[in-house]
């Protein structure tokens, strides 16, 4: 077999350097396929979620199961701490508190948002400078806005006792923040004020994507507004409002500048949320690890809801 | 087939290589050196919160500082934290991530005190300067035998009310004990100047007048044994009954809700006659309402049955153990607490905090304004509010669960006398084991 010279001369040293010879390591290259490049995108971004999450979260359920005084040694015990707020009348009031407040702030929320929203979809004057208004109590820092709702509740000062006088509705405005039950109805309302254009903003974003052909086509079928808001408006709207109520319950559920500034918790426990509570008694009492299974005790409920939640969107 | 050796040449790596161990190397030399080499610590950092009295803050700044650094050459940096129970918290994380703070201010200290370095020779020492110590705060700063603190001074809580509206309704002088100071109660909020004597979840505004009633009753919270909850008495029963009537026919309503800051916003609107703070109501009224501070006046706690008390609001300073150079941290402690420098300081806050030491005691301070000399007689009959239980890391618990302010709370919202206490004992057993 005849074989050309110059190739052999060319084939020998690379057959010479055998499996020695690797082809040479460009970092270029490298960098360019996927499987890498994606992992040097998302490396950053994990370590950044594991050094100021992952790691303050597994601290805390590691904190859970130990008796750890301020200063102190910890002292492993197992389910103890969830023992001693199992027997804890304070924490199953700011259980049961926790969820009234979400629950009722949710729903207002979501019901105000969405009216919010329908009204900012309809052509008005001034309609830019209004949503940019609405945008407001979103905007305000908590503690801040918190403060002055501590005005506008003050019994003798306060803008609500002076309008129910002025209106000749009361004789003497009630204790906003003294009565135990309107305690917690203030604290429901400031919440439900701060976080009602989160809800109205996101629902209109909602609202624009959909097409203007489906309502008119439902119009010509005959449907009037209810019948176009129930059967088309409200079924596109669906997967926007399970998202943004996901999310407020679970900013609600951890809700804890409002009640700290607006009440601290009182009176006599009427408004005490779990976090609250739970720094209550990290950060007054020293215990750490109690503290740390109070506010991690709810975990594991608001994550059977959210999940619930889920799997009742996706079937529907 | 080994590689045939190549004649090294210095590379441009090489270069670096060098170039980086050398400029390490300087970083690091300095802590070679022999320690009686080394120069004196730089600086000091030390905490405090920030005083109601600005005066206080501003001495402290531009009189306290340069002369020290003046003295010694070192730098003191002053960190300051906001007031109205933004310190605690930060105290308490100083300690547990070892920031790097050397001195600081301290309040409710049994819940760190174990971060604390043994500050015994400096407190003795200022103790024995000062003419002695007031006993009661001993029980907060000796902790196993050892100073854990050197006592600062008490925030004197008393009662503040309007002189012209107790005037107006017969009573010339504030009430005496605790039911003339229902009966003046009734009669002002009958004038519309109800009493506003917070219940809320503050800090020391409801415990401070609250404690006081308990202990004038004869009622205390938890044996002086630290084990034995003794709350659930008759006189406990009896100073239920008489808040809840002192709420009901003498109170604002709102007072069951408030925190710290509300009853000075209450007071300074005229809404309230008379409530239980420090003395920064008075100081507000005169800096800003000339009007009003001129009928405000501060008055002691009434007395009951066993007699008249008060809750001390210790301030002290520690050393934290973490600290890099103990020795340097206790010069500049023991240099502030000295007669020298600290008796202008206290001066310049208007005696807001009242010196634990007795050598104060007739400070030519306190004639200036009789009306703050209430809050140096406060440490005659004030007791800690574990008082007689010590002041460990339970009886702060206590405070920060409400568990004694809420029995009072709940008794005003309409439960049982009966019913209140017990839910108290609970709570008392279940941190006290």
């Amino acid at each position: 077999m005849s074989v050309n010279p110059a190739l052999e001369a060319a084939a020998r040293p690379a057959a010479a350097a055998g499996v020695v010879t690797r082809r040479p390591f460009r970092p270029r290259e490298w960098l360019e396929r996927e499987a890498v490049f994606s992992w040097v995108m998302l490396t950053p971004p994990l370590l950044f979620l594991l050094a100021f999450l992952g790691y303050p979260f597994c601290y805390g359920v590691y904190l859970s199961f130990v008796s750890r005084p301020v200063a102190e040694p910890a002292t492993f015990v197992g389910l103890g701490n969830f023992g001693n707020l199992w027997h804890d009348p304070i924490f199953w009031q700011a259980v049961w508190n926790t969820f009234r407040f979400t629950g009722a702030a949710t729903i207002f929320k979501l019901v105000g948002g969405l009216g919010m929203a329908l009204v900012m979809h309809q052509n008005f004057r001034m309609k830019g400078i209004t949503r940019a208004l609405l945008l407001l109590p979103f905007i305000v820092p908590t503690v801040l806005s918190t403060v002055a709702w501590q005005w506008i509740l003050d019994p003798g000062m306060g803008l609500f006792n002076r309008l129910l006088m002025y209106f000749d509705l009361v004789k003497q405005g009630p204790s906003w923040l003294g009565n135990p039950t309107l305690a917690m109805l203030s604290v429901i309302l400031v919440n439900t004020w701060r976080g009602l254009p989160f809800f109205g903003i996101t629902i209109l974003a909602g609202l624009q994507t959909i097409p203007g052909e489906l309502l008119e086509s439902a119009t010509i079928d005959g449907a009037g507004t209810w019948q176009r808001f129930r059967h088309v408006t409200l079924p596109l709207l669906m997967p926007v409002i399970f998202i943004v109520t996901t999310f407020s319950i679970i900013f609600t559920f951890f809700d804890f500048q409002l009640v700290y500034v607006l009440t601290g918790g009182g009176p006599a426990n009427a408004t005490h949320l779990m976090a609250t509570y739970a720094y209550a008694i990290s950060m007054g009492g020293g215990q750490m690890g109690l503290g740390s299974a109070a506010a991690l005790a709810m975990v594991p409920v608001l994550g059977l809801i959210l999940l619930a939640m889920t799997w009742y969107v996706r079937k529907a | 087939m080994a590689r045939p050796e190549r004649p090294r040449k210095s590379s441009r790596r090489d270069f670096l290589k060098i170039a980086a161990a050398g400029a390490a190397g300087a970083t690091v030399a300095p802590a070679w050196r022999p320690a009686k080499l080394r120069a004196k610590p730089a600086q000091i950092t030390f905490l405090r919160e920030s005083s109601y009295v600005k005066e206080f803050d501003d001495h402290f700044k531009n009189i306290l500082i340069p002369r020290y650094q003046k003295e010694t050459g070192i730098k003191v940096n002053y960190e300051i934290v906001a007031a109205g129970g933004s310190a605690v918290p930060r105290l308490v994380s100083i300690v547990e991530s070892k920031a790097p703070v050397d001195v600081a201010w301290l309040q409710l200290e049994w819940l760190y005190r174990d971060g604390l370095l043994d500050v015994s020779d400096i407190a003795e020492e200022v103790g024995r300067q000062g003419g002695g110590w007031y006993p009661a705060v001993k029980d907060l700063s000796i902790w196993e035998g050892k100073w854990k603190s050197v006592p600062f001074g008490n925030i004197g809580q008393v009662m503040v009310y309007r002189r012209d509206w107790f005037d107006a309704a017969g009573f010339t002088s504030f009430p005496d004990t605790w039911d003339e100071f229902m009966e003046a109660g009734i009669k002002l909020k009958r004038a519309g100047h109800p009493y506003g004597m917070s219940m809320g979840h503050g800090y020391a505004d409801n415990n401070s007048w609250l404690l006081p009633l308990l202990w004038s009753y004869g009622a205390q919270v938890v044996d002086k044994d630290g084990k034995t909850v003794t709350l659930d008495s008759t006189e406990t029963a009896k100073a239920v009954d008489y808040v809840r009537k002192l709420y009901k026919e003498a109170c604002l309503d709102d007072c069951l809700g408030w925190t710290d800051p509300s009853n000075n916003k209450a007071f300074l609107t005229s809404q309230i006659s008379c409530t239980n703070n420090a003395t920064s109501i008075l100081i507000s009224a005169k800096r800003d309402l000339p009007q009003m501070g001129k009928v405000t006046d501060q008055a002691l706690n009434p007395k009951g049955p066993k007699g008249r008390f008060h809750s001390l609001v210790a301030t002290t300073h520690g050393i934290f153990k973490h600290t890099a150079d103990p020795e340097a941290a206790k010069h500049f402690l023991r240099w502030l607490m000295d007669p020298k420098q600290v008796t202008d300081w206290y001066r310049s806050g208007y005696m807001y905090y009242a010196p634990f030491v007795h050598a104060y005691d007739h400070d030519p301070e306190w004639d200036k304004e009789p009306r703050f000399k209430p809050d140096q007689r406060v440490l005659e009959t004030g007791k800690l509010p574990s008082w007689p239980a010590p002041s460990d890391r339970r009886a702060g618990e206590v405070i920060s669960k409400w568990v004694v302010v809420d029995m009072f709370a709940k008794a005003c919202t309409g439960k049982s006398t009966k019913e209140v206490i017990a839910e108290a004992v609970t709570g008392l057993k279940q941190i006290y084991g």
